[in-house]
């Protein structure tokens, strides 16, 4: 409901449908790019301009020949697939934590929330650096590093949720039935609580992105020859001034997927503030 | 019959008459005629009126003095100078320090330390003269104990330096008096004044030991600047001393400025006049540096590039066929034109760069993606082989972009390549170690230099662990000879060993660019990458 | 009020001692390792075995901690293996320079971020609202690598008016235009935000609204009431934003070659400095606890219906 509500605002709309291409592209990627990403043909092709053997690349190629569009699209799978992947168990791991500790309260909350507070205490960018470094740079790590590095923030969400919820009448009323409690938790606090959750979780993948996207651009990213946006921008950075199209679309590949999850999110909160006030 | 004047004043070698005759004949070049009878001992202005060339016209006006010179540069830790292991730490050592010879951008040694040396007719005894009245900067007179003392250090049996195996030849050091000395060799080797300009051969005092290292604390030289600020990962201030024994250079100071690892700051570094001079930049930093104002592109051909080495008694490597089938699936021409800019000469697998006097011509090997896969399937692995390629970036991103292409052409043959991209600092600790791995090796005059340095069963730098006494035997033949032609013959077979060897893809020669403000003259790129700022001055 | 900071403050030295616990777990756990990152890979057995015994690490971890501990309170930190210098002389003058940068940022971010965010909020969906809030929403959806690059060609490439890397030892103006630029612009947008939420709840509150019926000058209003309110959350989330800094400043900092504390340690985890690394992580988890612990505090001062035993968790 609320997602409609706020599809009706205009930029909402529009960040939706930006963020509907990417994941579009993400998921039909192989169908979409004109060519495969990972092969090389004729280096540095101006955008919009034939290759000499007449192939036409929309947006050029990079220094190595390959086709920027079609980078471009299969990094939006590298940046959904590992965003997604990586705000998913980070999600997991903070709501189990979270409900947990708003449910149970006590010694359980105590431990949590210090856990919380010790990870928390870390610039995020360090925990990254400290993580990939010392465990090597892949997609399995950046999972870990990222949920290791936001699960605490989601944590706290949820347990302030869940501690709100917790004292309401409905919940109250099914622990006086019996219930059980992990019952409770994912069938009567955890519904409550997913409006916030929804507006976090889409700025979360976008800082995921960003995040993913400054560890390649600090070389630290995923291995080489797999098409990310950041590391395409650390790739092109020393040609840059000359060959600007080269960084120009994959920032603009990253910022706009960053944009429409903004965008979605601002309309989402908006939308939700309407309805509790109607 | 011309008569070349030497360095000693004594007759010329035998050779040299035979030499001159190959040149009249056209079958040596100019160029390689020049060097080599540099190498037996005739001075250079001699062998430059021989073969008619204009001496260098006088400069219009005298240079400027004064002034200081910043350069963008890795300021890191030097302990030793005889173990440096990158060129740029020799680079600042050069200030300080000096060698026995110098090797021009023309690949011509002069005299430096040295005044003169005479090879024996074999060529296994060499007998070098000192410069008199040079005096290291704590007051003390160079002679004769001081050489002692360093070749001595580099050829002990405890020595970690390069320079033990590529002066392992040295049977004896014979001092005659305090500025005379010779060294007795087991075998005839025709470049050794060129030799002692390796970076690893800067003259130390004779009691460096009893300070030690680390040399920013103990930074006695004969040089024509004194050590004035050492920090590593900041900066490094050299200042001009008073009492220096040669002409007297241009520059007040000499300042290197460590601006981290990425090239894009250096180079707005330079664009902003932040430094003078930045030590390096790579293919993909052309383009802009042309389009720069008030910068200058400096560029050398030069036997520098990297070599993606397999290790031969790791597995999978220790089976040939696997060796032989990735250097069939390498495309080392798409490599240069793709990751290099074209900027380079294709590399044929066997570290010998045909602008170097020694090369022979192999008859060229094909791109054969089948006959990769037969080899492969042949040594077992019919579905293909999962293979993991270290490297560390150390020279630029081209490394990383050489890798993705020689990937790519793997990947046609059923040879799946992994990256793994260390940062360059972790990368050289694990260089020789790492059984598949991209290691960049820098410009040497001659291939027998570097085929010495890395190829020979004993080298201290062997990362392919290649173990073949054939080699090693037809080194030793080729670097016996002093004719050029008669050389690049016996290398014939030196080539044919390695390449067939398939210890490596080296696919190409990398050529060496560098930026410099236009305000610095005087400068030449060399192509080792050696910066002689003696002759530099600021308009 | 003494006994709320009192258990803030017992709260924090907790979460500092179990960070130091983990810092040395993850990079001191395995001796031989560090051996070989202090000595480097040439070293021979026996030399680490000397090392190794040297420097006390055949004692079992634990002792080996309390040790470290004890050494980093009294101001012992280590030498750098690196750069083979104390690390406790390396880190002050980096931390300044950092300081400076983000120093600079905030003061370029605070006063336009609220400027621009009360103008937004003051009238809410007006024309210049939702220009101030797309702008906002666009400058926090481009990285900062990526703002690097496009402000470094403009004023460095093509207009030629500032240097693109930090090169002077000591401190040059304009040097630090650039990365002050960069990382107030993703910031600057953020906090606009925030403050325009806080304003436009602020102007519906009953009071602000009954004083417009009475026909008092918006200006009045909004200088006379509803600034402090509307200020309470903007300033608490500043304090916030210096964790987000010190994230910020490695990425602006490498790329423009500045030599902060941001670079220090983005290359001393690249070389694997253990010293170093050690003592940054520390350090950036000092920098941030004491945020948190004066945003608590600033938090409860700015906004006496707060009671001092308790703030709302989530707000950050």
């Amino acid at each position: 409901m609320t997602l409609f509500r706020a599809l009706r605002r205009p930029t909402a709309a529009f960040g939706a449908v930006v963020v509907v291409i990417w994941v579009a592209c993400a998921l039909f990627a192989g169908l979409l790019a004109p060519y495969d990403p990972l092969i090389s043909t004729t280096a540095l092709v101006e955008p919009f301009s034939r290759g000499p053997d007449g192939k036409l690349f929309l947006l050029g190629t990079d220094m190595l020949g390959r086709d920027i569009l079609s980078r471009l699209i299969f990094g939006a799978r590298t940046v959904v697939l590992w965003a997604g992947l990586a705000t998913a168990t980070a999600y997991v791991v903070g709501i189990v934590g979270g409900l947990a500790a708003g449910f149970y309260r006590g010694a359980v909350d105590q431990i949590l929330s210090f856990a919380a507070n010790v990870i928390l205490s870390f610039p995020v960018l360090v925990l990254y650096i400290l993580i990939i470094v010392t465990l090597g740079s892949s997609g399995a790590n950046i999972v870990l590093a990222v949920t290791f590095a936001s699960a605490p923030a989601i944590f706290r969400i949820v347990r302030a949720l869940a501690i709100e919820i917790r004292e309401q009448d409905f919940v109250n009323a099914a622990i006086t039935q019996g219930e059980g409690a992990i019952r409770i938790m994912l069938f009567d606090i955890l519904p409550n609580a997913t409006g916030p959750l929804v507006v976090d979780a889409c700025l979360r993948v976008g800082y995921t992105a960003i995040t993913i996207g400054i560890l390649g651009f600090l070389g630290l990213g995923l291995p080489p020859p797999t098409p990310d946006w950041g590391t395409m921008v650390n790739e092109g950075r020393a040609m840059a001034m000359v060959f600007p199209y080269l960084v120009i679309f994959p920032c603009l590949a990253i910022s706009s997927l960053m944009l429409g999850l903004s965008l979605l999110a601002d309309g989402l909160r908006e939308a939700s503030r309407e309805g509790s006030r109607a | 019959m011309f008569n070349f004047t030497t360095l000693t004043g004594g007759k010329p070698h035998p050779e040299v008459p035979a030499l001159a005759e190959q040149f009249r004949g056209g079958q040596i070049d100019r160029r390689e005629f020049l060097r080599t009878v540099a190498w037996l001992g005739v001075t250079a202005a001699s062998a430059a009126a021989f073969a008619g060339v204009a001496p260098g016209a006088a400069l219009a006006e005298e240079p400027k003095m004064g002034g200081v010179l910043r350069i963008a540069v890795a300021v890191q830790e030097i302990t030793d100078p005889a173990l440096v292991s990158w060129v740029e730490g020799s680079n600042l050592l050069r200030n300080v320090v000096e060698f026995l010879t110098k090797v021009d951008a023309d690949n011509i040694t002069h005299p430096f330390l040295a005044k003169s040396w005479e090879p024996s007719e074999d060529l296994k005894v060499w007998t070098f003269q000192l410069q008199p009245n040079v005096k290291w900067s704590n007051g003390d007179a160079f002679t004769t104990e001081d050489v002692v003392f360093n070749i001595k250090r580099w050829t002990d049996a405890n020595s970690k330096s390069s320079n033990k195996s590529s002066f392992a030849a040295i049977t004896s050091v014979d001092v005659k008096d305090t500025l005379t000395f010779s060294i007795t060799l087991n075998r005839a080797i025709l470049s050794i004044p060129e030799m002692f300009y390796a970076y690893t051969c800067p003259i130390l005092h004779r009691d460096f030991d009893k300070v030690g290292a680390p040399w920013p604390k103990n930074p006695v030289g004969t040089g024509p600047y004194a050590l004035a600020e050492y920090g590593v990962g900041q900066k490094a201030i050299f200042k001009r001393r008073e009492g220096y024994w040669g002409k007297k250079p241009y520059l007040d100071e000499v300042r290197y400025i460590d601006l981290g690892s990425e090239i894009s700051a250096h180079i707005a570094a330079l664009a902003a006049g932040q430094v003078d001079f930045i030590a390096r930049i790579t293919a993909n930093d052309i383009e802009l540096v042309k389009k720069l104002p008030k910068v200058q592109l400096l560029t050398a051909h030069a036997a520098s590039t990297v070599c993606i080495r397999m290790q031969t008694d790791q597995k999978p490597f220790d089976d040939i066929r696997v060796r032989r089938a990735v250097l069939l699936a390498a495309d080392n021409a798409q490599m240069v034109k793709l990751a290099y800019r074209d900027l380079g000469v294709v590399g044929e697998n066997h570290h010998v760069a045909p602008f170097q006097p020694e090369y022979f011509k192999l008859p060229a090997v094909a791109r054969d993606v089948a006959g990769a896969k037969a080899l492969l399937a042949e040594a077992g692995y019919k579905d293909g082989i999962d293979l993991t390629l270290v490297l560390g970036n150390t020279q630029g991103r081209w490394e990383q972009d050489t890798a993705q292409v020689l990937q790519q052409n793997c990947a046609e043959a059923g040879i799946r390549v992994k990256l793994n991209v260390l940062p360059a600092t972790e990368y050289w600790p694990i260089w020789n170690k790492a059984p598949f791995a991209l290691t960049f090796w820098v410009h040497r005059p001659l291939a027998v230099m570097t085929l010495d340095l890395a190829y020979r069963s004993t080298a201290a730098w062997n990362e392919a662990h290649f173990k073949s006494p054939e080699f090693d035997a037809a080194l030793d033949k080729a670097m016996a000879i002093v004719d050029p032609k008669q050389r690049a013959l016996a290398m014939q077979a030196v080539e044919k060993i390695v390449q067939d060897a398939a210890i490596m893809v080296q696919p190409f020669w990398a050529d060496k660019f560098t930026a410099a403000s236009t305000r610095v003259q005087g400068l030449r790129l060399h192509p080792s990458d050696y910066h002689d700022l003696t002759t530099v001055h600021l308009a | 009020m003494t006994r709320y900071a009192a258990i803030k403050l017992a709260e924090a030295l907790a979460v500092m001692l179990a960070v130091s616990f983990l810092v040395y777990l993850v990079l001191e756990a395995n001796a031989r390792d560090v051996a070989v990152k202090v000595l480097g890979q040439f070293s021979t057995e026996p030399q680490r075995d000397l090392w190794l015994a040297e420097n006390g690490y055949n004692q079992p971890f634990i002792v080996r901690y309390l040790r470290w501990l004890w050494n980093f309170v009294r101001g012992d930190w280590g030498v750098s293996s690196h750069y083979r210098e104390p690390v406790a002389v390396m880190l002050p003058p980096r931390l300044l320079r950092t300081g400076i940068l983000a120093g600079l940022a905030l003061l370029v971010m605070v006063p336009a971020s609220f400027v621009l965010g009360i103008l937004a909020g003051m009238r809410e969906g007006t024309r210049t609202d939702r220009a101030i809030s797309f702008a906002s929403v666009v400058t926090t959806s481009v990285p900062e690598f990526a703002s690097a690059v496009f402000l470094s060609a403009i004023f460095v490439f093509w207009l030629g008016w500032l240097p693109g890397a930090s090169t002077t030892p000591g401190f040059a103006w304009e040097e630090v235009v650039l990365p002050v630029l960069v990382l107030a612009l993703y910031a600057t947008g953020y906090l606009a935000r925030i403050t325009r939420a806080s304003m436009a709840e602020v102007m519906m509150q009953p009071y602000v609204r009954t004083a417009l019926m009475k026909g008092a000058s918006p200006a009045r209003i909004v200088f006379r009431h509803a600034l402090r309110n509307a200020l309470v959350a903007p300033i608490t989330v500043i304090m916030l934003q210096i964790p987000w800094l010190l994230s910020g400043v490695i990425v602006v900092e490498v790329y423009f070659a500045y030599k902060g504390f941001g670079t220090l340690l983005y290359e001393a985890s690249l070389n694997g400095d253990v010293a170093l690394i050690e003592a940054c992580a520390m350090v950036s988890v000092l920098v941030i606890v004491v945020t948190q612990l004066a945003s608590d505090v600033l938090y409860t001062l700015l906004n006496p219906r707060i009671s001092f035993a308790r703030r709302p968790d989530g707000a950050a």
